[in-house]
C-alpha cells in the first residue's frame, strides 16, 4: 500500500531488514548504519541520507536504497536494500616482456590488493596506468585488456573475482624521419637538434635512444617555436604536425612551420616606476633599441622562472621589500618589423616579516633554528633573504636541504605584513662506524659514534634519550681503535653558538694513542716498548660581518705530549724522552658553496691559516748553533767506518740527547692556503677547482725545521693515524705519499680540476661521477721550489653518499710523470675514499 | 604462559576473545595486544566488536602507544556513536593527542591537534565530568604555544636583535591576551627598546628612547606593584636621565 510521508515526522523504527547482501551478515550491514530498532528518526529526513552517505563512503557497495516496507502512524518497518561490489581475489598479468618487478609496480600503484572491491573506476584508471606506462617509453602502440572472472563458493554464491590484465605493449617505436617544411631561417638539421626528446634513429648516437612520445613531442614542438622567438620570429608557428606510421615499428613526423617576419626591439618605456629610475631599470633590463626581438630574454630579464634568485627586475623589487610588485611587458605599437614596448610596474606597498615560525622540526629546538633564519619579525621582506635562509638551513646538515620550504601564511597587502613559515623534515644526522678486521699483522677493530645533533644539557636528563639527547646541534664524535699493538682513542665536541648569544663556534678534542713496537720475531706486541702521545685542543672561531658575512675566523690551541718507553725506531734518534708540541692556530676563512654540502653547485670555499709554536729560541739562551755544529760531529763520527764501537756509541748517546734538546717543545711555524671553487657548467655538471699549497718553516735556522707537522703528498689523501702531526695531501695517479721523501716535505702546493655530474641527489644516497686532472709537487726546502715542475695526473670516479655511511668513493687516476726514484710514468693507480671531507 | 601460547596458536577467534578479555581485565596490556590484534579484523561488524574495539583501543592507550590509541578511539567514536563507552572513548582520543605533544622547542602540530579534539570533546559533551579535566589540558596546551612564542621572541632579545625581539613581543602581546607570560613579555620589550635605543646611531637615539618610554608606561598601567616593576623603574630613570641630557643638549 502507498501511504504518504508526512515531512517532518518521527516515526519509531520497528525492524530493519537487509536484503542483497551476499558476502556480509545482516547484522554487520545493520551494525554499520547505525540504526537500532526503537530509535526514533525523521522520514524522510537527514538522518537516512546520512546513513547512506556512510555506506557510500564505505565503497563497499554499488547500489544503496532504503524502502518501508510497512508503516503505522508511530512504526516504520525499513528494508535495506544493498547490491555488493565484486571482491578482488588474485591478480595475474600477462604480456611479453612486462618484467617481474613492473608487473609488481603495477599492482602496488593501482593498489590492486586482494579484497579491494572492483569498481569501473578501478578498471580504467588501471587500463590508462599501464597504457601511459609504457607510452611514455615509447611503446606508443600498447594495448591492454582486462579480463574478469567470477569466483564461487561451493554453494554457488558469487563471493569474489579473478582479475587478469593482459598487456601487449607491442614494438617501441622509433622516430625515423623528421621533416620540416616552411622553415627558411633555420636549416632542418638546426631545428631537430632543438628538439629534446624527440630523436631521429641515429646508431652514434648511443646515449639517447630514439623513441616516440606524445608528451616529448609536444615539449619539442614548443622548443622549436621557443629557438624561432628568440631570433626574433615572434610570430612563429606549427601550423600543422604529422605523425606518419612507416611501419610497426617506426614512425615519422612531419611538422609545417609559419616563420612570420623578424622583428626587433623598438622603444621600451616604463611606467609606474617610483622606486628605481629608469635608467636603473633599463641596465638591468639590458635591451636596447633595435636589438632582435626576443620574448624569451624579454621575459627573462623580468622575471626568470626557472631561477629563484636571479638578476632580473622582479627580484629588485621583491629584495627590497615589494612582495607583490607586478610587472608586465605590453606590446604598444608594432610599426613594420618593431615592436614598442611598455614596462608596466605596479610597485605596491612595501612588505616587513611579522611572524616567522618553523614548522616539521620533530628533533632540533627552536633556537637552534630561529639562530640561522635572516628573515626576523620587522624587516623588511626580501626574497634574497628567505633564499639564503633556506641555503643555511640545508648547511646545517640537520634537514633534508631538498624539502626544505619557505610557505607565506599570510599575506596582508593593507597593512604589509608577510607571516613567513619555513617548513622543514628533518634527516638523520648521527653516524655509527664499526668495523673490525685483520689488518697490519692483527685484528683491528674500530667504534666510531658521530652525532651531529647533540643536545650536551640533557645528557642526565634520561628522559630526552630517544635513542640520545638530541636537537641542540652541538656535534659530539668518540672514537676508540683497537688492535694487538696500537689504542687510539678520541672525543670531540663542538658547539656552534657558545653561550647561545653570538655565532661563535667553540670545539674541544681530546685524544690519546699508545703504540706498542711490533717485535717480528715473535709476532707481538711488546708491550715494555711504547709510544704514547696525548694531546688536546680548544678553539673558538666567529663568523665576521667583513669584508662579507661569508667570513669565518678561528683561534685555537692545541698540545700534544709524545712520550717515548724504550721506543727505539728510526723516527727518533733517541729511544726513551719525550716531545712537546704546543701551538697556537691562527685562520680565516670564507665559504659560500650552495645548499646541498655534500654536492656544491656554485660559489667557493678557501681558508689561510697559520700555526705558530712560541718562539722558545729567542729568549731560552740555549746556542743552538753550537748545538747544530756538535751534532754535525756525532754524525761524522756515526759514519766514519773506521770508528770503534765505544766512540760511535758515545756519538749516538749524544746524538740523542742534542736531539731531545732540540725536541723537548717543537718550534716552527706552518702556513696553509687552500681554495676551492665550484662552477656549474650546465644543469648539474659541476667544475671544482682546487688550489692548495703549504709551507712549514723554522724562527731558528740553527734550530731547524723539525721532523714534525710535515706534508706527505700522493696517493689518496686518507690520513692514516697521525703520529707526528703529519698532514697527508690527496694527489690522485700515485701511490700514497710517494711523492714526498721519507721525513715528509715542508713545502707542497697541487692545483686541481675536477668536473662532476650527479646520478642522483636523493636524501637516502647521493651520488655522482667525477673526472679529474691535477697537479702538485712536494719539497725539502725553499731552495728546490719550483711551482711548475709538477707530477701530473688525471682519471674518473665514483662517489657515493649515504648519511648513516657517510662518504665512499673509488677513483681511478693514471699519474703521467714517476715517483721518486723511477724513471716510468707511474701510471693507473685505484684510490678507495672512505669518509673524507668533501 | 602455556595456556596463552595454545591460545594464540589455536583458532577459535571465541576463545581467543575471551582470553584476551581476562588478560585485559587483570593488566597483562601487552599479551592481549597480541590475542586482539589477530581477532580484530574477524570481529569487524559483529555485535561483540563494540566491547572489543574498546579495549583494543585502550590497551594502546595503556601500553604508551598514543599514535595508535588516538586512531583507535577516534574509530571507536565514529562506528559505535550511540555507544555508553563512545564518551570516554572520544576523551581517551584526544587526550592521547594532548600526550603526544612534543616539548614547546619542537613542532607543535599534535598540540593544535589535540587542543582541537579536547575542544571538540568539550563542545559534544559539555554535562561530562571529563570537562574539568580536559579544560585543564586546553589550558597546558596553550601556554605551551605561548612559551614557544614566548621563548622565539626572548632568543631574538638574547642574541641582540632588538628590533625582532621588540616585534616579535608586540606579537606575542597582541596574539595571546591572557598569558601567564604577559608581564615577562612587557618587561622585555621594555627592555629590548631602551637597548636598541641606546646603541642606535646619534639621530635616531632620542626618538627609540621615546619609543622605549611609551613601553615603560605600558607596562607599569598593568604592573605597578609586581615585583619586576622595579627593575622598570630603574630602566625609566635611565631613560628620563638620558632624554634630560638630551634636551639640555639640544637647548
Amino acid at each position: 500500500q502507498q501511504k504518504e510521508l508526512d515531512s517532518g515526522r518521527k516515526y519509531t523504527i520497528n525492524s530493519i531488514t537487509v536484503t542483497g547482501a551476499q558476502s556480509f551478515n545482516e547484522q554487520t550491514v545493520i551494525a554499520f548504519t547505525g540504526l537500532k530498532k526503537g530509535d526514533r528518526i525523521y522520514i524522510p529526513g537527514e538522518k537516512l541520507s546520512q546513513v547512506t552517505k556512510k555506506l557510500w563512503e564505505q565503497n563497499l557497495f554499488s547500489d544503496i536504497a532504503f524502502y518501508v516496507t510497512n508503516m503505522t502512524d508511530e512504526e516504520v518497518d525499513l528494508e535495506l536494500y544493498i547490491v555488493e561490489l565484486p571482491k578482488l581475489h588474485e591478480v595475474t598479468i600477462e604480456g611479453k616482456g612486462v618484467r617481474k618487478g613492473k608487473r609488481k609496480e603495477i599492482i602496488k600503484d593501482n593498489d590492486l590488493k586482494p579484497g579491494v572491491k572492483i569498481t569501473n573506476n578501478l578498471l580504467n584508471t588501471t587500463k590508462n596506468y599501464i597504457t601511459k606506462k609504457y607510452q611514455k617509453d615509447g611503446f606508443l602502440h600498447t594495448d591492454v585488456k582486462i579480463v574478469t572472472t567470477p569466483l564461487q563458493d561451493s554453494s554457488g554464491v558469487e563471493t569474489s573475482k579473478d582479475m587478469k590484465i593482459i598487456v601487449d605493449k607491442g614494438k617501441r617505436v622509433k622516430v625515423k624521419d623528421i621533416e620540416f617544411e616552411g622553415n627558411e631561417q633555420f636549416q632542418s638539421g638546426k631545428l631537430r637538434r632543438a628538439m629534446k626528446k624527440t630523436k631521429r634513429k641515429n646508431l652514434i648516437r648511443f646515449w639517447k635512444r630514439s623513441k616516440y612520445t606524445a608528451a616529448g613531442f609536444k615539449e619539442d614542438k614548443e622548443s622549436i617555436i621557443k629557438k624561432y622567438k628568440a631570433s626574433g620570429f615572434r610570430d612563429a608557428r606549427i601550423t600543422e604536425d604529422t605523425l606518419i606510421e612507416v611501419d610497426k615499428k617506426n614512425v615519422a613526423l612531419k611538422l609545417k612551420i609559419e616563420e612570420g617576419d623578424k622583428y626587433y626591439f623598438g622603444d621600451i618605456r616604463f611606467i609606474g616606476n617610483s622606486v628605481f629610475t629608469d635608467s636603473q631599470l633599463r641596465q638591468l633590463l639590458g635591451i636596447k633599441k633595435g636589438d632582435v626581438y626576443n620574448g624569451v630574454l624579454l621575459q627573462e630579464r623580468i622575471q626568470d622562472e626557472s631561477e629563484p634568485d636571479a638578476d632580473d627586475i622582479t627580484n629588485l623589487y621583491q629584495n627590497n621589500g615589494y612582495l607583490a610588485v607586478r610587472i608586465n611587458p605590453v606590446e604598444v605599437a608594432v610599426r613594420n618589423d618593431t615592436i614598442d614596448f611598455e614596462i608596466r610596474i605596479m610597485e605596491r606597498n612595501l612588505f616587513y616579516f611579522d611572524h616567522v615560525t618553523v614548522v616539521g622540526n620533530d628533533r632540533t629546538n627552536d633556537h637552534v633554528i630561529y639562530r640561522e633564519l635572516r628573515t626576523r619579525p620587522g624587516q623588511k621582506y626580501s626574497k634574497r633573504d628567505v633564499i639564503r635562509t633556506l641555503r643555511e638551513l640545508g648547511q646545517l646538515q640537520f634537514f633534508d636541504p631538498e624539502q626544505l620550504s619557505p610557505n607565506f601564511v599570510k599575506v596582508d597587502e593593507n597593512n604589509g605584513l608577510v607571516d613567513l613559515e619555513y617548513s622543514v623534515v628533518e634527516k638523520g644526522s648521527s653516524q655509527v662506524e664499526l668495523q673490525g678486521g685483520y689488518g697490519g699483522g692483527g685484528f683491528v677493530g674500530t667504534l666510531g659514534l658521530s652525532f651531529n645533533n647533540f643536545s650536551l644539557r640533557n645528557i642526565f636528563n634520561l628522559d630526552t634519550y630517544k635513542p640520545l639527547p638530541m636537537g641542540d646541534g652541538q656535534k659530539l664524535s668518540l672514537r676508540a681503535q683497537a688492535s694487538s699493538y696500537y689504542q687510539t682513542y678520541s672525543l670531540s665536541l663542538t658547539e656552534p653558538w657558545l653561550g647561545g648569544k653570538k655565532p661563535i663556534q667553540f670545539s674541544s678534542s681530546f685524544s690519546h694513542t699508545v703504540q706498542y713496537l711490533y717485535d717480528y720475531n715473535s709476532r707481538r706486541a711488546d708491550k715494555s716498548k711504547s709510544f704514547t702521545i696525548t694531546g688536546g685542543s680548544l678553539g673558538l672561531a666567529k663568523k665576521v660581518k667583513w669584508p662579507d658575512d661569508y667570513f669565518v675566523w678561528s683561534n685555537a690551541i692545541s698540545f700534544q705530549h709524545y712520550n717515548l718507553n724504550n721506543y727505539n725506531t728510526g723516527l727518533f734518534t733517541f729511544g726513551d724522552g719525550y716531545s712537546n708540541n704546543l701551538a697556537y692556530t691562527i685562520g680565516i676563512s670564507r665559504n659560500n658553496t650552495t645548499v646541498n654540502p655534500i654536492y656544491p653547485m656554485a660559489g667557493s670555499d678557501f681558508s689561510i691559516t697559520a700555526k705558530l709554536t712560541p718562539p722558545y729560541s729567542a729568549f731560552n739562551s740555549i746556542d743552538y748553533k753550537a748545538l747544530n755544529d756538535e751534532r754535525a760531529a756525532q754524525e761524522v763520527i756515526l759514519n766514519d767506518p773506521n770508528a770503534n764501537s765505544s766512540q760511535v756509541e758515545d756519538a749516538r748517546l749524544r746524538r740523542s740527547e742534542i736531539d731531545q734538546e732540540r725536541f723537548k717543545w717543537l718550534e716552527y711555524y706552518k702556513i696553509k692556503f687552500k681554495g676551492t671553487w665550484y662552477t656549474r657548467i650546465m644543469g648539474k655538471l659541476v667544475l671544482r677547482t682546487n688550489t692548495e699549497l703549504g709551507f712549514l718553516g723554522s724562527y731558528n735556522n740553527d734550530r731547524g725545521v723539525p721532523p714534525f707537522e710535515r706534508f706527505f703528498l700522493g696517493g689518496d689523501g686518507l690520513g692514516a693515524y697521525s703520529l707526528d702531526g703529519r698532514e697527508v695531501i690527496q694527489l690522485r695517479g700515485y701511490p700514497n705519499q710517494s711523492l714526498s721523501t721519507n721525513d715528509g716535505s715542508t713545502i707542497y702546493n697541487k692545483f686541481s680540476l675536477e668536473v662532476r655530474y650527479p646520478v642522483t641527489l636523493a636524501q637516502m644516497a647521493s651520488i655522482y661521477v667525477l673526472g679529474f686532472a691535477e697537479g702538485g709537487a712536494a719539497y725539502d726546502g725553499f731552495r728546490e721550489y719550483n711551482p711548475f715542475e709538477l707530477s701530473r695526473s688525471a682519471g674518473f670516479g665514483l662517489r657515493i653518499f649515504m648519511p648513516a655511511f657517510g662518504l665512499l668513493g673509488i677513483d681511478f687516476g693514471y699519474g703521467f710523470d714517476p715517483v721518486l726514484g723511477q724513471t716510468e710514468p707511474n701510471g693507473w693507480q685505484t684510490h678507495f675514499i672512505i669518509g673524507q671531507q668533501f | 604462559c602455556g595456556q596463552y601460547q595454545k591460545v594464540l596458536r589455536k583458532d577459535d577467534i571465541g576463545k581467543k576473545y575471551a582470553f584476551a578479555d581476562s588478560l585485559y581485565t587483570i593488566g597483562k596490556y601487552k599479551k592481549a595486544l597480541k590475542l586482539m590484534e589477530q581477532i580484530v579484523p574477524a570481529y569487524r561488524g559483529k555485535p561483540q566488536a563494540e566491547k572489543l574495539m574498546f579495549m583494543y583501543s585502550n590497551t594502546f592507550y595503556k601500553l604508551g602507544d598514543f599514535y595508535s590509541a588516538g586512531y583507535q578511539f577516534e574509530r571507536f567514536t565514529q562506528a559505535y556513536p550511540n555507544s555508553d563507552s563512545t564518551e570516554v572513548a572520544y576523551f581517551k582520543s584526544a587526550k592521547s593527542f594532548y600526550q603526544l605533544s612534543e616539548r614547546f622547542s619542537l613542532d607543535q602540530r599534535e598540540t593544535y591537534r589535540g587542543m582541537e579534539k579536547l575542544q571538540g570533546f568539550i563542545n559534544t559533551y559539555p554535562n561530562s565530568d571529563k570537562r574539568i579535566e580536559a579544560n585543564e589540558l586546553i589550558t597546558e596546551l596553550r601556554t605551551k604555544l605561548e612559551k614557544k612564542q614566548f621563548e622565539t621572541a626572548r632568543q631574538y632579545y638574547r642574541i641582540e636583535d632588538y628590533k625582532a625581539a621588540i616585534e616579535s613581543f608586540d606579537n606575542f602581546i597582541a596574539d595571546n591576551p591572557g598569558t601567564v607570560y604577559r608581564e615577562e613579555a612587557f618587561l622585555y620589550r621594555l627592555k629590548a627598546s631602551y637597548k636598541l635605543a641606546i646603541n642606535s646611531l646619534p639621530y635616531l637615539v632620542q626618538e627609540r628612547l621615546l619609543t622605549a618610554k611609551g613601553h615603560y608606561n605600558s607596562f607599569i598601567k598593568y604592573y605597578k606593584s609586581t615585583d619586576s616593576a622595579e627593575e622598570a623603574n630603574e630602566i625609566n630613570d635611565e631613560i628620563e636621565k638620558r632624554l634630560v641630557t638630551k634636551e639640555t643638549k639640544s637647548t
